[in-house]
């Protein structure tokens, strides 16, 4: 039988998370649901009627169907950020890992200073107008992947770490040149980091507001964060759209997270036992 | 065709000697091991050999050619590690085909190499399988199988059996033995076991602090070792030593005595020796025989009677502790006096330097 306070431990946990996670989004639910008058009163209570089907289609024809291009810019700077990411962070994790130089010391520098130092917004924007990839896709592009790099730079240092050097010097032997065993040896050997890799930078992409505000403007450029913002000026009383707009945009990050969810936990725990 | 040739090698990492001028010959076909305890630049050579660290100095040919700078593809090498290395995410079947991919072997080809390795090594019923469905002494004949399906003129082994358990190990040696028979091949084999060194090879390489301390055929470094160091490590038991002064100094003789062995005549070479001289003697634990009057007296210490024969502990007079393995089952108390006759031909004396004076082969 457990012991009682930990069964009051227990209790109070769950409460407190029911309170954090789960009422915020029976609210935006609830919202979703109603018309603008109720959500106007922006209360628990229960809707009126079922405005859901109207509320969806109001909001994706807003603006010229601006969600939907939203949805689709989203996708393709998430899509074309991860890949790149992937990439090049394995490969740089991995001549980190495998290479001792005395530039090492340098580079991790650099990348601890990208992950710790907060990005300058205006010099970046004088810089990407410079190049001319101010407001365009491709910028944003190199820009999420340049500000999430050192993170995954080190998660494939660490992983590569634990691959033994023998498997290299197999795969050379063999006669592998360097790109042979990068690519057709260590890089599937990281497929549960680089699972998890992809989950947490396409959702932390996917979700990003600020960076797109910033270096994105323009209705033609808007990500699916930024439409939020956008209607949220246009609609200022109507929160039952806005709630709607919430729900529509939470959905492919939680579609991710179901569907992906053993892949996760095994991306985290993977490499704790050696096997 | 492949033999190997190894000219004054070198290695240095910074100002770190690791391998100190090695000469070393190889015929083709031939099984040679390179032994030597930890450390001793064993592996360094065989990965200079592979071509996975560069070799400060000297020159290195496989078959003919100069092989310093060419790449480990280039060199006809394959290597067997201690860990398998095999590649987790492929199944036997592509591990074994690895390289011939690689090298952009036609379809039909590399299918008939891998089931040809296969047949040889007994498991074409683990084809299909991934290493982490294998047992240890499986995924070894799948590393053994990559190897041998890229044909190479030398084959390098490291430690290939050190994590095998003792039945398999025995096993394992005698497939590897059988292979070198079925194949010809050149092989290279490294490893701490001297029983490994023993059983295998045709030739073996003793190396300590990166230097050879000798070449030669198994039983000629068990009989006549070259010096201190070869002759401790060859042989289990290890070879009993002691301290001794030159008694006379005979034609192709030296008479020796010490506080623990009383005069013994042994057959040696005498230039430079003189009486009064200190000479170590070693005598092998297999080579001793209890005799009531045998030349070395002792204090038995420790009994091991292992039904076929019998490890004794001897505490000679100066302490000096020897190990004796006598025949059959001898029942000794522990703290009696033991009288041991040591075979004086198969004896033999160390000079200051460590080195042998052992007397020239009878031709």
């Amino acid at each position: 039988m457990k012991p009682r306070h930990s069964l009051v431990g227990g209790l109070a946990a769950i409460a407190a998370t029911f309170v954090v996670f789960v009422i915020p989004f029976i609210f935006i639910i609830l919202m979703a649901f109603k018309d603008k008058q109720q959500s106007s009163l922006r209360d628990f209570s229960w809707p009126n009627g079922f405005h859901l089907w109207d509320n969806i289609v109001q909001v994706v024809q807003t603006r010229n169907w601006m969600l939907i291009t939203a949805f689709i810019n989203s996708s393709l700077i998430t899509v074309a950020s991860v890949t790149l990411l992937i990439v090049f962070a394995a490969m740089v994790g991995f001549v980190l890992a495998r290479r001792k130089t005395r530039w090492n010391g340098l580079i991790e520098f650099l990348i601890l200073a990208g992950l710790m130092i907060p990005p300058a917004v205006v010099p970046t924007i004088w810089l990407l107008q410079g190049l001319q990839l101010f407001g365009t896709l491709h910028g944003m592009i190199l820009i999420e992947v340049a500000y999430n790099l050192p993170f995954s730079i080190i998660l494939y240092r660490a992983f590569i770490a634990t691959i033994p050097r023998e498997l290299d010097e197999a795969a050379i032997i063999d006669g592998a040149r360097p790109m042979d065993v990068f690519f057709r040896v260590i890089l599937p050997m990281l497929w549960p980091v680089t699972v998890t890799n992809i989950v947490v930078q396409s959702v932390g992409i996917f979700n990003d507001f600020t960076n797109p505000l910033y270096y994105l403007p323009g209705n033609a450029n808007a990500t699916v964060q930024l439409t939020l913002f956008n209607f949220q000026s246009q609609f200022s009383t109507a929160y039952n759209l806005l709630f709607t707009n919430i729900l529509l945009i939470t959905i492919p990050p939680l579609i991710v997270f179901m569907f992906f969810n053993r892949q996760i936990v095994a991306g985290m725990t993977a490499g704790a036992v050696k096997g | 065709m492949a033999g190997l040739e190894l000219k004054n090698i070198y290695k240095a990492y910074g100002n770190v000697e690791v391998i100190k001028g090695v000469d070393l010959s190889i015929n083709h076909g031939e099984f040679v091991v390179f032994v030597g305890p930890s450390g001793c630049g064993k592996s360094t050579l065989l990965r200079m050999i592979a071509g996975l660290e560069e070799i400060s100095a000297g020159e290195l040919y496989i078959g003919d050619k100069l092989c310093n700078h060419v790449e480990p593809r280039d060199r006809s090498v394959a290597r067997v590690f201690q860990s398998y290395a095999l590649y987790p995410h492929m199944t036997v079947y592509d591990n074994v085909g690895f390289g011939l991919k690689l090298a952009k072997t036609p379809k039909d080809i590399r299918d008939q190499k891998i089931r040809e390795a296969a047949r040889i090594l007994k498991m074409e019923h683990l084809l299909d399988r991934k290493p982490g469905q294998l047992s240890g002494g499986q995924r070894q004949r799948v590393a053994i199988g990559r190897a041998i399906v890229r044909q190479p003129e030398v084959f390098l082994f490291d430690e290939p059996l050190s994590n095998l358990d003792a039945a398999l190990r025995v096993d394992t040696r005698m497939e590897i033995a059988k292979l070198h028979a079925d194949l010809g091949a050149t092989m290279i084999y490294v490893t701490h076991d001297q029983v490994e060194a023993m059983t295998l090879a045709d030739k073996i390489v003793v190396l300590d602090a990166g230097v050879v301390q000798q070449v030669g055929a198994p039983i000629e470094l068990y009989q006549r070792p070259a010096n201190l160091f070869v002759a401790g490590f060859i042989g289990s038991p290890k070879m009993n030593f002691v301290q001794v002064t030159v008694e006379a100094v005979e034609h192709g003789a030296i008479v020796v005595n010490s506080k623990d062995v009383a005069n013994l005549r042994i057959p040696a070479r005498t230039e430079g020796v003189n009486v009064n001289d200190l000479l170590t003697l070693g005598v092998r634990p297999h080579d001793l025989s209890p005799s009531s009057s045998g030349a070395v007296v002792g204090r038995v210490g420790l009994v091991e009677r292992l039904g076929n024969e019998t490890i004794v502990n001897v505490e000679l007079a100066s302490g000096t502790p020897w190990l004796a393995v006598l025949d059959g089952d001898q029942a000794l108390r522990v703290g009696e006096s033991l009288a041991l006759s040591a075979d004086p031909a198969k004896a033999v004396l160390f000079d200051s330097d460590g080195i042998s004076l052992l007397p020239p082969p009878i031709a």
